[in-house]
């Protein structure tokens, strides 16, 4: 490893200093990597992260090269990450592909910015500074050669999400009326496709980094992909992301006005409430079927499969690790169905 | 048959009691999540245990309900089963009376759901 961050920085000589597992990554493992570099552009003491992959994987997650590739589109795209440094699939180093990044401060504990009240005078203009950043993320279009790894957003469309869907319910084991009746909406009412951008699909609260108040970097790009750009909205700010905020539509922190505003305002495009309806509704079915799968992986493979897992997972049976949740992710029902005595129409009203 | 009291919940309770208010505070920090893990699914379990069948009878009841002489005879997976089937069919789109009916069972059997793991949400959203 030090070998390798000699020869990838042009220095003499590396001496790693520390390597510590950091929390949170049921997917992906990083390493907190404490590095002196002898001399170069690097030189002195650096601190950085390495990602690779978890034994337990997804199979919708990209490659670790991959994401380095579009962490790289992000930063020259003057968006808020890590700066990425080094990747390699070089087998002989640790056994498996991995990138490195500058590590960047702070917290991306949700439960944590959700709750803090010391947090809550900076919430809105954290929220429009997302907005910006995600204006920034779309700005990425097809088609880039360095991203050309990326499936044409003809294939992951909607009407091909609702495919996988029910592909996915009608070999779960239990039949899930609540989910029927989603995926059921969302087939009538699918919008005409968009000019497609770079989708960050997991953009929300715990996937970004908060140093106190200052946003310090979007993380986790593994599920990256061409989009409509009111996907990424639409995930921001579905139920299952607000955690302890419910009543907070965007991200649990903020209303949505200065969300879309920030968007808005960098993009100098408008934010269509009505495709935001439509990808918060897919957002929900996605989340509750991401529930479903995370439950699976306990119920085939036993704690030793859940365990990796666990401490982002959202299905009740898997979610029991995160006791002091009071957000909505307990059902994987909940984030779908309204009130019955509320009218639920394809309108950007909301629907709780 | 007579069980002794107290009840196999009432049990769970206090194991639940003993561990998140005498034990917590003697575990090292990171065995933390662990025992709140054991907490949590004690606490589903004992919920479990106090709804016991009613609340699927309920949803049962409610679906033969929906469907009439159709849903004589069937059990609940059954029932519910075609119920998913139906709703993706568009079956309960034809009519007010039949959809809203439809899509206030779907709503009990979330809240039956939320009513074992999370109670907590129900009540803090007014929902109890």
């Amino acid at each position: 490893m030090a070998r390798f961050f000699a020869e990838a920085s042009d220095a003499v000589a590396v001496e790693l200093t520390g390597l510590t597992p950091l929390r949170g990554g049921a997917i992906q493992e990083n390493w907190a990597v404490d590095a002196r570099f002898s001399d170069g552009a690097f030189a002195g003491e650096q601190r950085l992260v390495l990602r690779t992959a978890a034994p337990t994987g997804v199979a919708a997650s990209l490659g670790r090269l991959e994401e380095f590739a579009v962490l790289k589109a992000a930063f020259a795209a003057g968006v808020t990450v890590p700066e990425p440094l080094w990747a390699t699939d070089d087998p002989e180093i640790m056994g498996k592909p991995f990138f490195t990044m500058r590590r960047v401060e702070g917290t991306a504990a949700a439960h944590r910015i959700t709750r803090d009240p010391a947090l809550d005078p900076a919430l809105p203009a954290i929220a429009e500074r997302l907005g910006r950043e995600l204006a920034r993320i779309h700005a990425i279009r097809p088609p880039r050669a360095d991203l050309a790894f990326l499936a044409a957003y003809e294939e992951v469309g909607p009407t091909q999400q609702i495919a996988g869907f029910r592909a996915y319910l009608d070999g779960h084991p239990t039949p899930r009326p609540v989910l029927e009746w989603g995926v059921r909406w969302l087939e009538t009412h699918i919008p005409p496709l968009s000019d497609p951008v770079l989708c960050h699909h997991d953009f929300r609260t715990g996937n970004y980094m908060l140093d106190g108040t200052a946003l310090t970097g979007i993380l986790d790009w593994e599920f990256s992909g061409w989009g409509d750009p009111h996907e990424d909205i639409g995930w921001f700010c579905c139920k299952g992301w607000r955690f302890a905020r419910l009543d907070r539509e965007a991200g649990g922190i903020a209303d949505r006005a200065p969300f879309y505003q920030g968007y808005q305002s960098e993009s100098g495009r408008s934010v269509d409430p009505r495709r935001v309806f439509f990808w918060e509704v897919l957002a929900s079915i996605r989340w509750a079927i991401i529930a479903l799968q995370q439950s699976d992986r306990y119920m085939i493979g036993g704690r030793a499969q859940s365990r990796p897992c666990a401490d982002r997972t959202t299905c009740d049976r898997v979610r029991i690790r995160n006791p002091d949740a009071t957000g909505p992710g307990w059902s994987a029902e909940w984030c779908v169905i309204y009130r019955p005595d509320r009218r639920c129409s394809p309108s950007p009203a909301t629907c709780c | 048959m007579v069980r002794d009291l107290p009840t196999g919940s009432a049990l769970l309770a206090l194991a639940r009691d003993v561990l998140l208010n005498d034990l917590m505070p003697l575990l090292p920090p990171t065995a933390h999540l662990e025992a709140r893990l054991v907490a949590n699914s004690m606490a589903i379990t004992e919920h479990e245990a106090i709804s016991g069948a009613a609340p699927a009878q309920r949803i049962l009841h409610e679906l033969q309900e929906l469907y009439g002489e159709r849903g004589e005879g069937e059990g609940e997976e059954g029932l519910v089963r075609r119920f998913a089937c139906d709703l993706r069919a568009g079956a309960f789109e034809e009519g007010e009376p039949r959809e809203r009916h439809a899509h206030e069972i779907l709503w009990r059997l979330t809240i039956v759901k939320l009513r074992n793991a999370n109670p907590r949400f129900l009540n803090a959203n007014g929902l109890s």
